[in-house]
């Protein structure tokens, strides 16, 4: 190999190390910032020194969490309403991404613009009359209906990344597989889907996490305690002009492991997917 | 590449084709004729879902904007009226150019932190996963709390950001991130690029990781420098998803209204007021849905005309 | 049947039973929507301690017992003030709003001008009655043309949250004018560690609060008392926002971030021992008593100093208001009327640690209140206080002045932009004007 170009690989790769680095502490810091401030007692969180490690560290803010709120249920809603609009978007915007990436027909660009479009009016907006029909239709209070309010948020957005991506799994290894006498969905099924797993991944998780950090429609939608999220159970810590940061902090805190846990979880299983795709193709 | 599902290119010697290229070559032509028929049936859970649930209370809040509608009242047909005021508003402009400069901002700057962090955890590196998982959490913490913890590392008097500065030695007086008219945008697009990014890099990640090793293993035989496998290899490639991607975090920062509304609500004296958040202010705060749907919808025709000019060359047949 | 028949047949099969599939549980529901099943919807927003809380909700049940209704027929929704202004707009947009709800100041005109809310003059007069009676300054609030739409169940005053530690160290006494006022932060103050004035100035409620009031000790007002006449390019108002301008750029008493505070800013400020005087109501001081009783040792609650003019004090009302889309409107007045009865109302008012001030007069006589030295001005506090539209009540019109921050952003023109404030002046009545032509024509 010539030694110019692994030279100046290595040359990139300290440098990618370092900016790594730089980048690593600039989103860190706000996040163990959280983490600290859960961990402090009131007066210090106040103090005019902001600490950077707590001088008493204490879970007072944890154990009020846990007993004055019913935390566990909302970790419970949040989880089954984030799961099923992942499943959901992920089937429905697979098969449409599909269609509007290697279909030709009438309407094409129409719809696929149309999906940007759905996010002109943003939820700020839309949650009123979106509201008036979930009552309309006794889905207030009920994961169906939030579930049903976060899919029209999710698979526009699902159906629209996976499209750019299917567009590039190259032709060729379909066409081989539709001339060995596979059916479209087949196609789509056996190459093009193995071959965007770190697409399906990433696409599931960030609709994971959408719904998972989702407040208004959750705030709008759900009175019951029975139903509500992990979301709107932390703006409870804010009362009127007081914020009771230590709690706040540490549901938030608590509240962000499960999506980073999951997301650990898909990386290695994407790559294992990757690679045996790879020696198959 | 750019043959498309046409046999006629791969085989453009009549004479020569094999039978089951024939029979292929049949059924592919029914496909097509099908094609639309398959599309139309892939799309509908998709559609059934957008019309059901996103275009009915859209077309409500364009008509919400030509009436003059309290909250809990009924409305009022008063046409292009709430336009009009909008239009001799002279936050209005102010508004549109706040929105303009943080949108182009915020997304050109998550773009390039994205594409260059999404290159470097490309790389092979021990604890990649695990690097990879720390550069989401910005996106794992709900937007509200990241907001409020960045209003409070902003805060002049108890903020972590100026007892840092000011323990390390870097300044000696208290400086007002947020309420310091040139400061307060630029803190702003900070947060927005913050939380942003992870958007940008893991998209991108996920593009990279598609591209088979064995591409630039051959460039590199060839002789090619690291810079022009870039160019010819990793950017045709990524295009489309740059594309996909810069389009809909165009569109979410420019209706985010989240980290305005925590961080500066639009101050300091209309110095980071933006289109979301003004509406938001007319619709809940005045209490003036109409009007507030207007604010809202103002910005529209600028952000349809990004959309159809970005996606023009994306949308079309003969792309690759 | 050829392989590309087969195809589009499954295709078109996949595709239904996907739809109906994920789409089940909205035909199944669609079926049941019927009567609302719940007799009593109470919106509870955060009382402030857990203990308030706790006893509020053990009231509701209490009632709904006393009333024949069971545990199901009760709905008890916890909302917090975040998205309380959408969930309720959202409520009254499809239909469904609450039963009864706690409702700020001009929100209970808001709503009784739209004829949302139940007419409870008689639960008012009821409470009028009791021995000594209820602050009278609370009903400017709940008012609309002669009838009470609203049940006030508290009176803030927004007292001078005060360190009398360092007016000790320093010998001095609480400054009885402004004048004083700013001379006493000079000399206490030590910037950038400590400041004199924690006053907000951010575009939010709390900077409208405390601007105004510092402009009524000089004369000035938004507007008169007919509710219509909007004076707020009045010589006074430009001389208190010349004082103002006085503290924040030559004086330098009031901390340059002010402008970009949100409501907690001014909290926030006094509790890290970084501000000696705010204008706030006893949020700060309940939060001190659960969580910082050293500091709360140190603190005092003082009116506003004098202007020329003298001295005018703030108070805000927060009321309990029944809205009428409810099938069972007794049942909603009941619960109102069982909060107010003196006792249970004690039980809550206390729990709160300061936060609520009573509205029944006779119960500041009680030791509770006598044992805090802290709270003897309060009673004159309540008895004079005016709301934030002072000369004029809480209208809707008021309400959309102080949601939209229209003061603020006056004050911001002179601090930031650097205007002339009758400049400023000026363009905040234009625009003032505007809101009170637009909500008359309604």
């Amino acid at each position: 190999m010539p030694r110019t170009t692994s030279g100046t690989r290595l040359l990139f790769r300290w440098i990618g190390n370092g900016l790594l680095l730089v980048m690593l502490v600039w989103t860190l810091v706000p996040f163990y910032w959280m983490m600290a401030t859960s961990l402090k007692a009131d007066q210090e969180i106040y103090g005019f020194e902001a600490t950077l490690v707590p001088h008493h560290p204490t879970l007072a803010a944890y154990v009020r969490l846990f007993q004055q709120t019913p935390f566990m249920k909302y970790v419970r809603n949040s989880t089954i309403i984030a799961v099923s609009t992942t499943a959901v978007s992920l089937v429905f915007g697979c098969l449409g991404a599909y269609a509007l990436a290697r279909l030709r027909f009438r309407g094409r660009r129409l719809i696929a613009r149309g999906l940007v479009f759905t996010y002109l009016v943003p939820p700020s907006l839309l949650f009123i009359p979106l509201f008036a029909m979930m009552s309309a239709l006794s889905l207030v209070d009920t994961h169906q209906g939030l579930i049903l309010a976060y899919l029209g948020f999710t698979v526009p957005f699902c159906t629209w990344l996976l499209m750019g991506y299917f567009r590039s799994v190259p032709l060729e290894l379909e066409e081989a597989a539709l001339v060995d006498g596979c059916t479209r969905l087949g196609a789509l099924i056996r190459v093009v889907l193995p071959m965007s797993l770190p697409a399906l991944a990433v696409v599931a998780f960030f609709s994971f996490t959408q719904a998972w950090n989702e407040f208004l429609y959750a705030n709008v939608f759900v009175n019951s305690v029975e139903v509500r999220t992990i979301t709107t159970g932390l703006t409870l810590f804010i009362v009127e002009d007081v914020f009771f940061w230590g709690p706040m902090m540490g549901a938030a805190f608590l509240s962000a492991l499960p999506p980073l846990v999951v997301y650990l979880v898909f990386q290695r299983w994407v790559v294992k997917g990757l690679t045996l795709g790879a020696v198959k193709g | 590449m750019t043959s498309g599902l046409d046999p006629a290119v791969l085989y453009p010697d009549e004479r020569a084709v094999p039978t089951p290229v024939l029979r292929a070559r049949r059924r592919l032509s029914l496909t097509r004729r099908h094609e639309a028929r398959l599309a139309y049936a892939l799309l509908l859970p998709a559609l059934l879902v957008i019309l059901g649930l996103v275009a009915y209370p859209f077309v409500s809040a364009v008509y919400l904007s030509l009436q003059n509608k309290p909250v809990g009242a009924p409305g009022r047909f008063v046409g292009l009226a709430n336009y009009a005021e909008l239009f001799r508003d002279e936050v209005f402009f102010q508004t549109v150019r706040n929105t303009i400069v943080y949108t182009a901002v915020g997304v050109s700057l998550k773009f390039v932190l994205g594409l260059t962090m999404a290159l470097i955890l490309d790389q092979e590196r021990r604890f990649n996963n695990v690097f990879r998982m720390l550069l989401f959490v910005p996106w794992a913490v709900p937007v509200v709390i990241a907001a409020l913890n960045w209003r409070w590392i902003f805060d002049d008097l108890s903020g972590f950001l100026n007892n840092f500065l000011i323990t390390v030695g870097l300044t000696r007086d208290i400086i007002s991130w947020l309420a310091d008219p040139r400061l307060a945008m630029g803190c702003v697009i900070a947060v927005v690029v913050w939380q942003g990014t992870p958007f940008y890099t893991m998209t991108f990640l996920a593009g990279l990781q598609a591209i088979p090793r064995e591409l630039y293993e051959a460039a590199e035989i060839d002789g090619a420098s690291v810079v022009r496998q870039f160019v010819h290899i990793t950017v045709p490639r990524l295009r489309t998803i740059f594309l996909t991607t810069v389009m809909l975090s165009t569109i979410w920062t420019a209706t985010n209204l989240q980290f305005v509304l925590i961080l500066t609500r639009g101050g300091p004296a209309n110095r980071t007021e933006i289109f979301p958040h003004l509406a938001y202010v007319t619709a809940l705060g005045a209490r003036r849905l109409g009007m507030g749907a207007a604010v809202s919808l103002a910005f529209f025709p600028l952000l349809v005309i990004l959309i159809i000019l970005l996606t023009r060359r994306m949308l079309s047949q003969t792309d690759d | 049947m050829t392989k590309a028949n087969m195809t589009r047949r499954q295709a078109l099969k996949t595709a239904v039973a996907v739809g109906l599939a994920t789409t089940g549980p909205w035909w199944l529901v669609r079926g049941s929507h019927g009567a609302r099943a719940k007799k009593l919807v109470f919106w509870q927003l955060p009382n402030f301690t857990p203990l308030a809380d706790q006893l509020q909700k053990e009231q509701v049940y209490e009632f709904a017992k006393s009333a024949g209704l069971k545990e199901s027929e009760v709905e008890y929704a916890t909302v917090s003030n975040e998205g309380f202004a959408e969930k309720l707009a959202a409520a009254l947009e499809a239909g469904n709003p609450p039963d009864v709800a706690r409702l700020y100041e001009s929100n209970v005109q808001f709503y009784a001008a739209q004829g949302h809310l139940l007419d409870v003059t008689d639960l008012v007069d009821k409470m009028r009655r009791e021995p000594k009676g209820i602050f009278d300054s609370s009903l400017t609030a709940v008012r609309y043309s002669g009838r009470a739409y609203g049940v006030p169940l508290a009176v803030n005053p927004w007292p001078v949250h005060a360190r009398v530690d360092l007016l000790e160290q320093h010998k001095l006494d609480y400054p009885k004018t402004w004048d004083e006022f700013i001379e006493t932060c000079m000399k206490i103050q030590s910037p950038p560690r400590l400041f004199g004035f924690g006053m907000c100035l951010g575009l939010v409620e709390d900077t409208t609060d405390n601007v105004m009031n510092l402009l009524w000790c000089y004369g000035g007002k938004m507007v008169e008392a007919d509710n219509k006449t909007v004076v707020m390019n009045s010589p006074e108002n430009a001389a208190g926002v010349k004082v103002i301008e006085a503290m924040f750029r030559t004086r330098k008493i009031i901390p340059q971030g002010a402008i970009g505070w949100d409501n907690s800013g001014n909290n926030k400020a006094y509790q890290s021992r970084q501000a000696a005087f705010v204008m706030n109501p006893t949020s700060i001081y309940a939060y001190l008593n659960q969580s910082d009783q050293d500091l709360q040792k140190r603190t005092g609650l003082f009116p506003v100093p004098a202007g020329p003019k003298g001295t005018v004090n703030l108070i805000d009302t927060w009321a309990f208001g029944a809205f009428k889309q409810n099938p069972y409107p007794e049942l909603a007045r009941g619960l109102i009327s069982y909060f107010m009865q003196p006792a249970n109302y004690d039980k809550i008012i206390q729990s709160t640690g300061g936060r609520w001030v009573p509205v029944y007069k006779r119960l500041f006589d009680s030791p509770f209140w006598k044992s805090k030295p802290e709270f003897k001005h309060f009673v004159s506090m309540a008895e004079t206080g005016v709301p934030v539209s002072y000369a004029g009540s809480p209208t809707p019109a008021a309400g959309e002045v102080l949601n939209t921050h229209l003061i603020p952003k006056m004050i911001q023109r002179v601090l930031v932009d650097n205007w002339e404030p009758p400049r400023a002046l000026e363009e905040c009545h234009r625009r003032i004007d505007e809101v009170y032509a637009r909500n008359r024509k309604v």
